[in-house]
């Protein structure tokens, strides 16, 4: 009997070693990461002086739809939502600076991913942003590309 | 021959000198990008009959103080808008203030600057000063003004109507670029071109009209021109653009700058910083008042 414990402790102690090295790899073992270049084609839902909300769809690595709310003045800055189909959010915020003139001002800058849901919900990253903004268009379009990498 | 006083005959003095040193001393000055030369006869005829203030150096020493004006026109909540915005500048004593160097204009948060549809080409610097505004496209245009310029011509201090035209330019290190251009006929028959970029601001403005200012020379021993009064458009009012439909030429007004659907609490707010050639700085504030209830856009 007194064998039988001492086998039982051992496998015990055993067992909760391996849990805690698990525990102390699973973040690293279960941490993903992702190179991800999406195009986003937005469009106007509202609009309050220099400030749009807009939304559209999102293509390619994390196809999806698009929720931006975005300020337009002397730099460009904004929130947005990825909802990516049936996996998850994305959420994170991005400034960037006018590089263009005339109808089409392009602009250029980072975002940065806070955090999500679903999948998603321990996302981070920094990526690069380009865009464009058609000053003509009656629904102010906006075009925005982001590649970087993405953590999750 | 009538007798001239000795103040006409030290201002044809001073204008016939201009006229031989005035080119060589802009010329001499790379960083102002100015065509300047002087019409010597309407400069001596101008000044003779001008009945201007006599300077006095002691008084000119002093800081000089600004004023700033403002308003949307029209003024409804979530529509397009011209801004109306306007500065003078005054020292004690009603004597010529130092030239200005450089103006910060801070408009309001939510102020809808990119979506007025204004400035859809740009207008460059080289572009200007070759051929004037007839050398740009009309639908680089973003707005008219004028400016008072001060000119010390002997004891005597003669204004000179300046016309301004507002133009956008090609963005510069990040920064949406505009170029001020002004003409002066009489006394000084000069332009300047005056660049300004859009810069961020901090709350509750949403950004700044930064301009550099050129120092304009006057005449030979004088100080530079100054500028002492300016009031402008940046919006629809007066402009006209072209756009090509199905063959045939378009001919509209810009819609102008949105303004928010709500109006900030206390009202719209505008500041500007004014920086003078002696190293003084002088500063104003304004706020365009909400618009009544009645007046906000359905």
């Amino acid at each position: 009997m007194i064998g039988f414990l001492k086998r039982w402790r051992i496998g015990a102690a055993t067992v909760v070693v391996l849990l805690a090295v698990l525990a102390s790899t699973a973040p690293a073992a279960m941490a993903r990461t992702l190179k991800a270049t999406d195009t986003a084609h937005l469009y106007k839902v509202s609009v309050s002086g220099s400030n749009l909300i807009e939304q559209g769809k999102a293509t390619g690595t994390l196809p999806g739809k698009m929720r931006a709310i975005v300020n337009i003045g002397a730099t460009i800055s904004g929130t947005f939502t990825i909802s990516v189909h049936g996996v998850g959010t994305i959420t994170g915020h991005g400034t960037a600076t006018p590089h263009g003139s005339g109808r089409f001002e392009s602009f250029k800058g980072s975002i940065v991913v806070t955090g999500g849901t679903g999948r998603y919900a321990h996302a981070r990253g920094e990526t690069g942003l380009y865009g464009t903004f058609d000053r003509e268009s009656e629904d102010y379009a906006l075009v925005i590309q982001t590649t970087g990498t993405l953590s999750y | 021959m009538p007798r001239l006083t000795f103040a006409a005959r030290l201002i044809i003095l001073a204008a016939v000198l201009a006229g031989t040193c005035l080119v060589a001393a802009a010329d001499a000055a790379p960083s102002i990008r100015t065509r300047a030369a002087v019409n010597t006869a309407q400069s001596a005829g101008l000044s003779a009959s001008s009945g201007g203030r006599a300077l006095d150096p002691h008084m000119a020493a002093n800081t000089p103080s600004a004023s700033l004006s403002a308003a949307f026109e029209p003024e409804r909540l979530g529509g397009r808008t011209t801004l109306r915005f306007g500065f003078q500048i005054t020292v004690p004593g009603g004597a010529v203030p130092p030239a200005l160097t450089a103006v910060s204009l801070s408009y309001p948060e939510s102020l809808g600057i990119a979506f007025s549809r204004l400035g859809l080409v740009t207008c460059t610097v080289a572009q200007l000063e070759a051929s004037g505004v007839a050398g740009c496209q009309e639908n680089s245009i973003m707005g008219f003004g004028d400016a008072t310029a001060e000119i010390s011509l002997g004891s005597d201090v003669v204004g000179e109507p300046v016309p301004l035209t507002i133009l956008r330019a090609p963005d510069e290190e990040g920064h949406i670029a505009l170029l001020f251009d002004a003409v002066g006929t009489t006394p000084l028959n000069t332009t300047a071109v005056f660049p300004g970029a859009l810069l961020p601001a901090s709350p509750p403005y949403g950004g700044q009209v930064s301009i550099d200012v050129p120092l304009i020379p006057s005449v030979p021993g004088a100080p530079a021109v100054s500028i002492v009064r300016l009031r402008a458009t940046l919006g629809p009012s007066g402009v006209t653009y072209f756009k090509p439909l199905e063959g045939r030429t378009i001919v509209y007004q810009p819609p102008g700058l949105l303004l928010p659907n709500s109006c900030p609490k206390g009202g719209f707010p505008f500041a500007a910083q004014f920086t003078f050639v002696d190293g003084s700085h002088a500063s104003a504030r304004t706020v365009e008042a909400c618009p009544a209830r009645a007046s906000r856009r359905r």
